[in-house]
């Protein structure tokens, strides 16, 4: 017993006290009316400590031998600390927006990372909004595009520069595809037509499962060594998806999945991640003339099928959805938390929980509510955008 | 003899002999009344009235309050735990129109009236969102794009819908096709001239002939063809005089013009139109439009904003981009103003909806109420049909939104519509939006 003592004693002076740690690399303490941590129910009121760009502890009341000297700033009455959004399916950022590949049809290797213009606008408009973790993918106008990476949307940070595999099960590459009028160009490729996609996908899986090539991204996929990312809209562009998987035997994930709401059973049975994107409140009919229905997100929620809601203006997209009928938390868990799974970073980012990145969201109100804006963003411990500076001047 | 009926009947307990109820109330108008009762009401002029009842007569307000009496043949919608309130106004809007825009220039001398749809997807999505009165104006694209009106979104056949025909005169200052902003400007002021001139002489020609002066205002036009006709040998023919009498009364200040201005510049090119020729003038602005916020506070001119609220403006010398909050810029000059939406596309999200744009204007630092007044009272002063619409007062027009909740909240739909005391939407039986949310078997 006694030698139990002295061991804890012994540890302690080893580590030290975590105040005197936090002290040294400048921790603040972050009290909010209300933290969503997104790994439980919400903390009303909450408080998050911040060191050295990680969440150090996260409670209603973070214990004063925590806190230590740590810096307190209160965010007042009514206000809201959330984790920054992760983005599973984007474009932004990618340099002078040139996504796509025009040589080929098939390019596994090409890496989205590489194209990564870190001084975007795009970028900074995106983390303006809220999304502190963003997945880059190459176009759709490729069969097979290349590899998404993950990156912060601040400080030049990679998570992942080797992410999935994004190929089209669409007609984008079909669509793009012009050698019917210049037949002397760079732009003579298949296919031409939706039928020509599914052959060239079908035909490349077929040709490497055959002959394994480790290093290959496509054989990877086959393996389970790499997601493999699959743009899909219609309903039968999703269920050719399927026929795929089952042919090959891989685990995709869908992208885009306009329709997914109209084969539900078919994606809830093989548990098919969809990373939903574009919400809009305008059109009846999105890409490939698919017809959009409002409330995608609910009915993927009441099937069980995970999703993530992506693109620009995430937390709007949020809103909309729970609008439109899906329950209010998991609008908000599909904006951080379950893309953050999807991707397979949900160690990192997604959650407030201690260990976890610094990626935290304030807001002055109910974060649901088309009335409340957001404050700033913070990434990896430092605020990046302080918004409605305006109103803070004038004392609103 | 409405009145004395309704004096009647504020004594009378609804509850009351059935028979004294009859000799005061003729059939058709008890079947006129609709009385909304036990929701919290959000008359907009006044204080919320918290159970309180909304009576329409005869498709005008006959009283709001909490003590009303109900007739007892009323038909009577429960509106307890929901809220009441006026219907919004949309001050510029051209999406009830097949085509928005003619390609002649300059014709003055059209009217929305000629191409509005009642059909147009618009209409429902308009009920559906709380909108009972829009002007329909036409596009930003023509000089002089011709005359607008205030209609009701309830109806079928546009001369049941309209409200006030005479609503304004549209006039875009962005050039077309590759026309210059100079040679548009004298284009315009060439038409305005010859409208001017127009005037003056009919003007004169009444002082020569005093019997049309003596007439009242109502009934001058009634003479001016007959005017036009004998005074011909001035080489004045009526057809011209047809086509140029709508830019006349502009010259005239008596139909207002909605000028559109497309960049800040534009703005300062108005002023001058409307000082030089004495316009009675709205101002519909484009986006760029918050970089003369100044100008137009000093102008005191009634304000249409453009659609996109907040957007991002590249600083073309530091290639540094800039977040516009625009209802912030025209809040810190002290300019009342009204709202436009976005024409709805697949890059749409919410600002498609009026109340959107009014949620939208509460995030960036506007009060609620004044957000509410924004899509109610604001457009229909703007638009001169303030003593129609715009609030829930004894004597106008019954436009009455029920919302399921707080107005702006997230969760609060339009659950019913009311057009001149008549129901023209009902969320419940809205088949178009089970479709979109995916509710009904047709998925």
């Amino acid at each position: 017993m006694r030698h139990k003592l002295l061991t804890c004693l012994a540890l302690y002076l080893l580590f030290g006290s975590p105040a005197i740690a936090q002290e040294e690399q400048g921790a603040v303490l972050y009290s909010a009316g209300t933290v969503y941590t997104m790994s439980g129910a919400p903390l009303s009121p909450g408080q998050v400590l911040v060191a050295d760009g990680k969440i150090a502890a996260v409670g209603k009341e973070i214990p004063a031998d925590t806190v230590g000297n740590a810096k307190r700033v209160e965010l007042g009455e009514g206000s809201v600390l959330m984790p920054g959004f992760v983005d599973a399916y984007t474009q932004t950022g990618l340099e002078s927006g040139k996504p796509d590949e025009q040589s080929k049809e098939l390019t596994p290797r090409f890496q989205a990372i590489h194209a990564v213009d870190w001084k975007s606008d795009n970028i900074q408009k995106h983390l303006h909004d809220g999304t502190t973790t963003m997945c880059i993918c190459p176009g759709t106008e490729n069969v097979i595009a290349g590899i998404a990476g993950i990156i912060k949307t601040a400080g030049e940070q990679v998570i992942n520069d080797d992410h999935a595999l994004v190929a089209s099960l669409c007609s984008d590459p079909a669509s793009r595809n012009s050698s019917r009028q210049r037949p002397d160009s760079i732009y003579v490729r298949q296919p031409t037509n939706r039928m020509g996609v599914v052959w060239i996908l079908r035909n490349t899986l077929s040709k490497e499962s055959k002959e394994l090539d480790t290093a290959n991204p496509v054989d990877q996929v086959l393996e389970g060594k790499r997601p493999l990312f699959m743009v899909s809209r219609v309903s039968h562009d999703l269920t050719t998806v399927a026929t795929l998987a089952d042919e090959f035997n891989f685990q995709p994930v869908v992208v885009g999945g306009q329709e997914s709401y109209l084969v539900t059973d078919l994606l809830a049975e093989r548990n098919y991640p969809v990373i939903l994107s574009g919400t809009t409140t305008g059109a009846m009919f999105g890409p490939e003339q698919s017809k959009l229905c409002w409330n995608q997100a609910g009915i993927l929620d009441a099937a069980n099928i995970p999703f993530a809601i992506s693109g620009s203006r995430q937390l709007e997209q949020a809103r909309f959805a729970c609008r439109f009928g899906l329950d209010g938390e998991k609008a908000l868990r599909s904006i951080t938390v379950s893309p953050a799974e999807i991707l397979g970073i949900d160690n990192q980012v997604g959650t407030i929980e201690p260990g976890k990145d610094a990626d935290l969201v304030a807001l002055n109100g109910d974060p649901l509510e088309f009335t409340t804006a957001i404050e700033w963003v913070m990434v990896d411990g430092k605020i990046q955008e302080r918004q409605n500076t305006k109103r803070e001047a004038k004392g609103n | 003899m409405s009145h004395l009926s309704i004096s009647k009947t504020g004594l009378l307990n609804t509850g009351l002999v059935f028979a004294i109820a009859m000799t005061c109330w003729s059939p058709i108008q008890a079947q006129n009344s609709l009385a909304i009762r036990g929701g919290k009401v959000i008359p907009v002029a006044g204080e919320s009235i918290e159970n309180g009842t909304v009576l329409i007569r005869d498709g005008k307000i006959a009283a709001v309050g909490v003590d009303v009496d109900i007739p007892v043949d009323a038909k009577i919608i429960d509106a307890t735990g929901k809220v009441v309130m006026p219907g919004f106004v949309e001050a510029h809007s051209s999406e009830g129109l097949s085509q928005a825009n003619e390609t002649n220039p300059n014709v003055p001398y059209i009217s929305v009236m000629d191409g509005i749809d009642p059909m147009r997807p618009y209409f429902d999505s308009a009920r559906r969102n709380g909108v009972t009165s829009v002007a329909v104006v036409p596009g930003n694209s023509t000089m002089i794009g011709g005359q607008a009106a205030v209609i009701k979104t309830g109806g079928e056949f546009v001369e049941y819908m309209v409200l006030k025909r005479d609503a304004g005169m549209k006039i875009s200052l962005r050039p077309a096709d590759q026309n210059s902003r100079m040679g548009h400007l004298a284009n315009l002021r060439k038409a305005l001239d010859e409208a001017k001139r127009n005037s003056d002489k009919e003007k004169s020609d009444a002082e020569a002939d005093p019997k049309a002066t003596d007439k009242p205002e109502g009934e001058k036009a009634k003479t001016e063809d007959k005017k036009s006709s004998t005074s011909s040998s001035q080489a004045k023919d009526p057809i011209s005089s047809e086509l140029t009498k709508a830019l006349t009364q502009v010259v005239e200040g008596k139909i207002p013009v909605f000028i559109y201005c497309d960049q800040a510049m534009d703005v300062g090119q108005a002023t001058r139109l409307i000082d030089q020729y004495n316009l009675n003038a709205i101002l519909v602005l484009g986006k760029d439009c918050h970089k003369a916020a100044k100008h137009i506070a000093q102008s005191k001119l009634p304000v249409i904003l453009d659609s996109q609220l907040v957007f991002w403006d590249k600083d073309p010398r530091s290639d540094k981009e800039e977040k516009i909050v625009v209802t912030e810029t025209f809040r810190d000059q002290g300019i009342p103003f009204a709202f436009q939406v976005a024409r709805a596309n697949s890059g749409t999200l919410g600002n498609n909806y009026l109340w959107y744009q009014a949620a939208t204007a509460v995030k960036y630092g506007m009060p609620k109420e004044d957000a509410l007044k924004a899509l109610t009272m604001v457009p229909a002063e703007i638009l001169g049909v303030d003593s129609f619409v715009g609030s829930l007062e004894k004597g106008k027009d019954g436009d009455v939104i029920i919302l399921t909740g707080d107005p702006l909240k997230n969760g609060t739909w339009v659950d019913t519509t009311i057009v001149n005391g008549e129901v023209v939407y009902e969320r419940g039986k809205d088949e178009k939006l089970e479709m979109l949310l995916g509710n009904s078997q047709q998925r």
